[in-house]
């Protein structure tokens, strides 16, 4: 271990916090480095992938750098993103980050026009000789369109300044081949955050996580089990942590600072074209909430339920859109889809509503005078719960699904709601709801559908109770909405 | 009988009709046969992609080759299609052709293990130096997972026996590659539908295709109008096949195409398992293929039965003249749009006290069939307040007026109620207090998505403005 500098440990890739019109939100980011610091991380990583440096202007950049530098105060090492699509701003960069005091500075592979080995390792070369900084190698093919091989590597890592590579890859055997030609030269790093805790028990020195922003006692924990030797202990929190870390990985930096808003640390907005609904769906988005909950990163919080003159405190994992007073409980409609497969998808719309109100009137009437090929059925009767098919039931297989796998997807968002919350206990016997159900008429797998209306339910009840999606978000997102029918194929 | 030289002009790559029992139905192939060659195709392609060949024994595909030739009896050229996996199997196929008396052979690029370039060459070296059949090297990287490279088709082209490459990657840059690499040794025979005018133009010699088997006589048109060099009428013709062509190359391949024939009363039977009708492709896409064919003119529009506009509008869910009045409640009808693009929409508005919260719950939890009522949605998991409710006034019959309620209509619906609401023609309160439901009728023949859009758009619009604005 010759290098001067050598990463190691968790180190979050730091999201880059936008005020709602675009500028740098200097007050939350520095918030979070320091939140970050006393949560224990080894590091962190301004201006990088997470940190949308594709998005920013050179000034501003720096500006994020100049600002981690300053706030981590020596705390802990700051490794600059500094790449670029040129070697002469990649270089600029650099030197900047350098002038300006950060550790190291992380350099991506360029990318857009797909670059040989050849003009790769002579990007790094004039980077890594014409500064002093230690400079860390970065490869996300799945952004740069480049994957580095092992050779490349090899070759780089007897620059003296070159300390260590990052590798997003999410490719086990490249970092294998790194481990086995560079290990203990350069500090190898993994960005992946899928397969993050399999690299650390594999050797990996360190990593540098997106997700180390919203979990970074998780990754310390996971970090700190391998340097023991605890490997049960790994696996048990990385398989807990899976689901959650598909979905961050997925939404990117748009899903990180939507974490930490829903756990009470806003960090600003991401830019443009990075949108909700997009690649990081709405569906994800409830999904990455009850996953938050589900490790205790969304504490539950008081919410005041007022219906005819009761008064019923109900103890819900609130984020900062929950009301916290709900008054009125005659009638709600909340809508709620859930996918993939295409064919197995669930769409329910739900009116939910008091018993002695127009939503029981109307559950005793369907009840009596069922539609053919519409039949509702009674999920359960506490709260009373009907099912309504919305597409007309022809076959029987369809009736299966719908009748068994669908309803019990249904019972099970309900059930799951009153565990939650959002049902509160001592309503129960007030609350009708009627749960409008779509499965596709050549839908097949049976565990799908009921996956899917499970969780369907579980949002169409969030979303009715919490009156989700609000006036606000209506307008901010209408324009974007892209309906998937309404275009010829 | 004279050796083929070159391919040129419109050749479908023939489905292979099969019957209930999934044997081949030789009727309905000599058939099909007799359709393409009156349609004015220069020639045959059985047993392509289209025409299921991964799907078959090679005994089966020699009996097509057989009822093939013998059917064509000399009319047109026939490629046999004679693709494998394995060189060897691939020979056969071709040694097989060549004693039936079939023109040439297409032969694909290995498929499933791809190798690399050199594997591919020594395929073609091997089948091109057995026989003397002439052959068509065949590039469809969708399926292989492998895409022929320039340089091997410049050695490829070497052979005296290659006289053609079918390239169904649809880059147009490859055909001219190919092109300006071989010099004229070979012809080049565009294989995807959705460029087949560039690609002419281009300097390809002509095309197979799985949609010539649908609407031959419009690629037929297309080649004539290429060959005369009258460019206007060749754009037009491939726009106006666009969509057909988009659909059989994307979402249905052979599925679509025996769909389409099917349509236009060519009965071809269905496609072999795994592939079925409502997988690649949705019953949604099937319609809109109809409706395209349509516009094609190659098949005449089925009219359908409006509905008459019945005088108690909501009488049905409970909201009789009377009940509106005295809890009141607004109602607004307008229609926008005409012909088979008018949309008409009628709306009742009102408070979460009032009894349309219970007509809303009706009508979503008592749906009659052909008349499912669903919440306005902008996309799924953005539904839009005031709640707003959308029940089909024209019974829906099949997933092509299906797709428009649920797809234009729906969001057109949605858009015009967050946009009415936003710019406070709705009042920002009735969003939490109010509900809204809304009929509508579109004709059951209505064809363009963008128009029923846009109609239910201004409709909706001028009803909210009628409610809450006079």
């Amino acid at each position: 271990m010759s290098k001067k500098f050598w990463p190691r440990g968790v180190i979050p890739a730091l999201v880059t916090p936008f005020t709602k019109d675009g500028k740098i939100d200097e007050e939350s980011f520095r918030r979070l480095i320091d939140h970050l610091i006393e949560q224990g991380v080894t590091g962190i990583v301004p201006a990088g992938t997470t940190g949308e440096f594709m998005y920013m202007k050179p000034e501003e950049r720096k500006r994020v750098i100049e600002i981690a530098v300053e706030q981590a105060d020596g705390r802990v090492p700051v490794i600059a993103g500094t790449g670029a699509a040129s070697t002469k701003l990649a270089l600029e960069f650099t030197k900047h980050a350098e002038d300006v005091g950060a550790d190291a500075a992380l350099v991506v592979t360029p990318y857009y026009v797909r670059p040989t080995d050849k003009e790769v390792y002579e990007h790094f070369e004039k980077i890594a000789t014409s500064v002093g900084i230690p400079i860390v190698m970065y490869n996300i093919p799945q952004c740069t369109g480049f994957m580095m091989q092992w050779w490349l590597v090899e070759g780089l890592a007897e620059i003296d300044n070159i300390v260590g590579i990052k590798d997003s890859s999410g490719d086990m055997r490249f970092l294998c081949s790194l481990f086995e030609k560079v290990g203990g030269k350069i500090s190898i790093i993994c960005g992946h955050d899928e397969i993050a805790a399999a690299a650390l028990l594999a050797g990996a020195d360190g990593v540098i996580l997106a997700s180390a922003n919203v979990l970074p006692d998780i990754w310390l924990k996971i970090y700190n089990d391998v340097k023991e030797g605890r490997i049960e202990s790994v696996r048990k929190t990385q398989r807990r942590m899976q689901k959650l870390l598909r979905i961050l990985v997925r939404g990117g930096a748009l899903a990180i600072k939507e974490a930490l808003r829903m756990m009470s640390l806003p960090s600003g907005y991401p830019r443009l074209p990075l949108i909700l609904g997009d690649v990081f769906g709405y569906e994800h988005w409830e999904e990455m909430r009850i996953e938050l909950e589900g490790i205790g990163k969304i504490p539950k919080s008081e919410v005041t339920f007022e219906v005819r003159g009761k008064t019923i405190k109900s103890m819900v994992p609130a984020i900062p859109e929950t009301p916290r007073k709900i008054s009125n409980l005659t009638f709600r409609v909340g809508e709620g889809f859930a996918g993939p497969p295409i064919f197995e998808v669930a769409h329910i719309d739900l009116i939910l509503g008091l018993k002695d109100g127009p939503v029981g009137r109307v559950c005793e009437k369907i009840l009596k005078q069922p539609q053919k090929g519409h039949e509702p059925k009674v999920v359960m009767e506490r709260p009373f719960t009907v099912l309504v098919p919305t597409v007309t039931v022809r076959t029987e297989r369809h009736a299966r699904l719908v009748y068994e796998h669908a309803l019990n997807g249904v019972k099970m968002g309900v059930e799951a709601s009153i565990n939650d919350g959002f049902l509160p206990e001592p309503l129960l016997d007030d609350l009708v709801l009627i749960a409008n159900v779509f499965v596709h008429p050549v839908a097949s797998n049976a565990r799908r559908v009921m996956l899917n209306n499970f969780k369907a339910m579980r949002y169409a009840i969030r979303k009715a109770i919490e009156g989700r999606p609000t006036a606000d978000a209506i307008f901010m997102y209408k324009e974007s909405a892209r309906h998937p029918f309404r275009y010829t194929p | 009988m004279a050796r083929l030289h070159e391919v040129k002009g419109i050749l479908p790559a023939l489905v292979t009709p099969f019957k209930k029992d999934e044997s081949i139905d030789e009727q309905a192939l000599r058939d099909l046969v007799n359709f393409v060659i009156e349609k004015g195709v220069h020639g045959v392609v059985p047993v392509g992609t289209t025409g299921e060949f991964m799907y078959m024994k090679p005994e089966e595909r020699e009996k097509v080759f057989k009822i093939v030739v013998d059917e064509v009896n000399g009319r047109v050229p026939v490629i046999a299609g004679c693709g494998a996996s394995g060189t060897d199997i691939a020979l056969d196929l071709v040694k097989r052709a060549e004693d039936i008396g079939a023109d040439a052979a297409l032969v694909v690029s290995p498929f499933y293990i791809a190798p690399w370039d050199k594997g591919v060459f020594e395929h073609f070296r091997r089948i091109c130096s057995s026989t003397d059949l002439p052959i068509v090297v065949y590039n469809i990287p969708q399926c292989t997972g492998y895409f022929i490279s320039g340089k091997v088709i410049e050695d490829l082209a070497e052979f005296e026996n290659v006289i053609a490459l079918k390239d169904s990657s649809g880059s147009i840059a490859y055909i001219l590659e190919v092109i300006e690499r071989t010099e004229g040794k070979l012809n080049v025979l565009v294989g995807h539908d959705e460029i087949v005018m560039a690609a002419l133009m281009a300097g390809a010699s002509g095309a197979i295709l799985a949609s010539a088997n649908v609407i031959p006589e419009v690629w037929c048109q297309l080649y004539d109008a290429v060959q005369r060099g009258d460019i206007t009428k060749a754009r037009k013709l491939q726009l106006g096949a666009q969509k057909v062509a988009r659909i059989i190359t994307r979402y249905g391949g052979p599925v679509a195409v025996k769909a389409a024939l099917g349509m236009r009363g060519i009965k071809v039977g269905k496609t072999r398992r795994p592939l079925v009708s409502g997988g690649v492709l949705s019953w949604e896409d099937r319609e809109e293929l109809r409706l395209e064919l349509e516009k094609l003119g190659v098949l005449k529009p089925s009219y359908g039965r409006v509905e008459e506009f019945p005088k108690e509008e909501f009488s049905d869910i409970g909201l009789t003249p009377e009940v509106i009045g005295k809890h009141g409640m607004r109602v607004a009808k307008c229609s926008a749009g005409s012909g088979t693009e008018e949309v008409i929409l009628s709306a009742v508005v009102g408070t979460l006290e009032s009894p349309i919260s219970e007509a809303f719950a009706l009508a979503l939890s008592l749906p009659r069939e052909g008349y499912e009522a669903l919440t306005a949605i902008l996309e799924p998991n953005l539904m839009v307040r005031p709640a707003t409710l959308i029940v089909p006034a024209v019974k829906v019959e099949n997933m092509r007026q299906a797709s428009m309620i649920y797809g234009p209509v729906q969001a057109a619906v949605a858009k015009a109620v967050a946009d009415s609401l936003e710019e406070g023609t709705i009042p920002k309160e009735f969003a939490e207090t109010g509900l809204m439901i809304v009929k509508v009728r579109i004709h059951p023949n209505a064809l363009n998505r963008k128009m029923i859009y846009g109609n239910t758009y201004e409709a909706m619009r001028t009803i909210i403005k009628e409610i809450w604005g006079g």
